[in-house]
């Protein structure tokens, strides 16, 4: 499978970076293909500025802002998004990632009338999103889990009708330890290495 | 009272645009306090730079980057939110907002691993939104922004203070009715403050 792997964190040598290594690992033990897409090392600008709000409903393709991104995501057969939970969501350069290259004719499409919008990332049949958290598994889901939902419902919507979802998270990174995060590690490669 | 007004809308012609800026002259015409956040407008970057990353423990210096955002939240008594809802989350202008200004020693503390929220000199939360999709696909998703504002934000204010939640759903299947009860409702919401 054509696995799109989408890493988000500010500093190289964290443990987040640890983790996207795991998972990539394991994906390539599977024999998947990876296609690592790092959104601060790219520089990625999340803000989303008035003349694509304006254009956004009438969005096409061939005026997609971002072709190369728009071209890797249509080529995915899988997506792995690597970041870390701050404040129960996505950091804003990879919400703002979502905002400004899933957009209206490369992910859905809007009806003239009522009903739903239909989607065209029917080709996605893998959806996972491998996190830390500081806040604990039960305030994480009392919360609601918000980054885990806006992806694996909200994107997942836009993908194939059987796309499997995964979901790892390592809870209170405040108080992790050598042994906690080595174990996460082990069970993020492992996992991953039997997609 | 001090009322801090966020908003994050890029273009000024929007409906979202429209309720800030009524919300805005209603707010100052009541008699309050009202300190502006436009986001859009002070070109703020929402992204937390690696420097940022480092030092985000560290009580003494981890506000200096954003020091006036901070001080104006710590004088408040009341947020009011102003933004769309895209993507079931918050456009990342304000996402990055939350992710830099509600800092450990700002919004919470960290004791032996645990998180203590602290905001409590706001005393009243009231969030304005637009989505694009309809309250049951969005109720689907799981609501992130809503699940957000009723708990996590409720949690990190004056315990027991009151957060309203106004929404209008299905923007794309509005009119000019729809969006005009919604005002109204907005007005009243402002009128409780």
């Amino acid at each position: 499978m054509r696995i799109l792997v989408v890493f988000c964190h500010p500093v190289p040598e964290s443990f987040c970076a640890a983790v996207r290594d795991a998972a990539i690992s394991g994906l390539e033990k599977a024999g998947h293909e990876i296609d690592l897409l790092d959104l601060y090392a790219e520089g990625f600008d999340p803000v989303m500025p008035a003349d694509e709000r304006r254009r956004y409903n009438e969005m096409k393709l061939a005026d997609h802002p971002f072709p190369d991104h728009a071209r890797r995501l249509k080529a995915a057969e899988g997506l792995i998004f690597v970041y870390p939970t701050w404040w129960y969501g996505l950091p804003a350069m990879l919400k703002g990632w979502l905002d400004r290259v899933w957009t209206g004719d490369l992910t859905f499409e809007i009806p003239d009338g009522p009903g739903s919008i239909r989607p065209l990332m029917t080709h996605v049949n893998l959806l996972g999103v491998i996190t830390t958290c500081g806040a604990p598994r039960w305030w994480s889901y009392v919360v609601g889990h918000p980054g885990k939902r806006t992806i694996l419902r909200g994107m997942r919507a836009l993908c194939g009708k059987r796309c499997r979802r995964v979901f790892m998270a390592h809870y209170m990174m405040d108080k992790s330890t050598p042994q906690t995060r080595a174990t996460y590690l082990a069970a993020v490669e492992k996992r991953l290495s039997k997609l | 009272m001090r009322i801090l007004l966020v908003h994050a809308h890029p273009v000024a012609s929007s409906f979202n645009a429209s309720l800030f800026r009524m919300s805005l002259d209603r707010l100052t015409e009541a008699g309050h306090e009202v300190d502006v956040i436009d986001l859009y407008q002070d070109g703020f970057d929402p992204v937390m730079s690696e420097a940022e990353r480092l030092t985000y423990h560290d009580t003494a210096i981890n506000r200096q980057p954003v020091e006036d955002y901070v001080e104006r939240l710590l004088a408040a008594q009341a947020l009011v939110l102003v933004y769309p809802v895209w993507n079931y989350g918050y456009p990342a202008i304000l996402k990055g907002w939350f992710d830099r200004v509600f800092l450990p020693g700002v919004s919470f503390g960290l004791v032996g691993g645990k998180v203590q929220p602290t905001l409590h000199n706001i005393e009243k939360i009231l969030v304005v939104t637009s989505y694009g999709g309809s309250r049951f696909r969005s109720w689907l998703m799981g609501d992130p922004p809503r699940k957000i504002a009723n708990r996590m934000l409720r949690a990190t204010i004056k315990p027991g203070a009151p957060v309203t939640y106004l929404a209008h759903y299905a923007m794309n299947l509005s009119t000019p009715e729809t969006r005009q009860a919604f005002m109204t409702r907005v007005e009243r919401a402002l009128d409780k403050i």
